[in-house]
């Protein structure tokens, strides 16, 4: 066993581990720790990956500011007490849960049956050489699309603020 | 189905893998969980799980197409969850609560 294949299987594990943290944990805060947790190894799994300017990408715009925005709302709650944590009913639970198993299973099915695909990855390319040409993509073929997400950045951060001054929307009392 | 042993080579397959259970997850904490701001935490899970298969699938084909993908999801995620959370914050402000029940209020 080799340190590539212990690293993904280590990797691989604490991050659905921690993503299924997320989702079974009943104290909205551990369930942002094990956010950011997942967070990171996923960047890890992204360095692993060779990608090693979105994984770190990915730590400072999750693991930093994303989780650093939930944190801060959670904050501004008091959600001590928190009523019910999962959704009633364990028959439309059971069958949600069927559901969610079934998909899982078709898509590791249609993985194992599918013959590769893609061949072996090549030699590694040097880190700066790699940022070098992810960003003359950027600005060459997908020019549109990152002019086109400066604009949605634009009205975002607009729609935010007039979201957060409002008070109470069309159906307010006043 | 190809008998390689999965414990002795790491493939493509097992990145795909990896990120359709941790899409399952998250897809079942929106199905499961009352709390908004869990509920779009959860939705934050689905998106890096997609990221996953994109960088995986960007590696084994030696294409670079994957990680700008990958960009773009980063930003529209982290706009998602700025509006999500805005929203969290009004109906706080509203109801006194984030769970899900708030919809109940909704009826015209």
């Amino acid at each position: 066993m080799t340190a590539d294949i212990f690293l993904f299987w280590l990797l691989a594990s604490v991050t659905l581990l921690s993503g299924v943290g997320v989702v079974l944990v009943s104290n909205p805060i551990y369930s942002a720790l094990c956010l950011a947790m997942t967070m990171v190894g996923v960047s890890a799994i992204f360095a692993t990956l060779g990608a090693y300017f979105i994984a770190g990408v990915q730590m400072i715009v999750y693991a930093g500011a994303v989780m650093v925005l939930f944190v801060m709302v959670l904050m501004l709650f008091d959600l001590k007490t928190e009523i019910a944590t999962f959704s009633r009913g364990r028959i439309s639970g059971a069958i949600k849960i069927a559901i969610v198993g079934l998909l899982a299973g078709l898509i590791a099915g249609t993985f194992a049956m599918t013959t590769t695909i893609a061949g072996k990855p090549e030699t590694k390319e040097k880190a700066g050489h790699a940022a070098k040409s992810l960003g003359e993509l950027l600005f060459t073929k997908y020019v549109f699309g990152f002019e086109a997400l400066g604009v949605l950045l634009l009205i975002i951060a607009i729609g935010v603020v007039g979201l957060a001054r409002s008070k109470g929307g069309t159906h307010a009392k006043h | 189905m190809q008998s390689i042993d999965i414990f002795g080579q790491i493939g493509l397959n097992h990145y795909l893998i990896l990120s359709a259970l941790l899409f399952v997850t998250g897809m079942a904490g929106v199905l499961l969980r009352r709390n908004i701001i869990v509920l779009l935490m959860s939705i934050e899970l689905m998106l890096n799980a997609v990221n996953i298969s994109f960088i995986a699938f960007g590696k084994y084909m030696n294409q670079l197409d994957g990680q700008i993908l990958v960009f773009f999801v980063m930003t529209i995620a982290a706009a998602e969850a700025a509006v999500g959370l805005a929203i969290a914050v009004n109906i706080f402000k509203r109801y006194k609560e984030v769970n899900i029940r708030f919809f109940e209020h909704l009826k015209g």
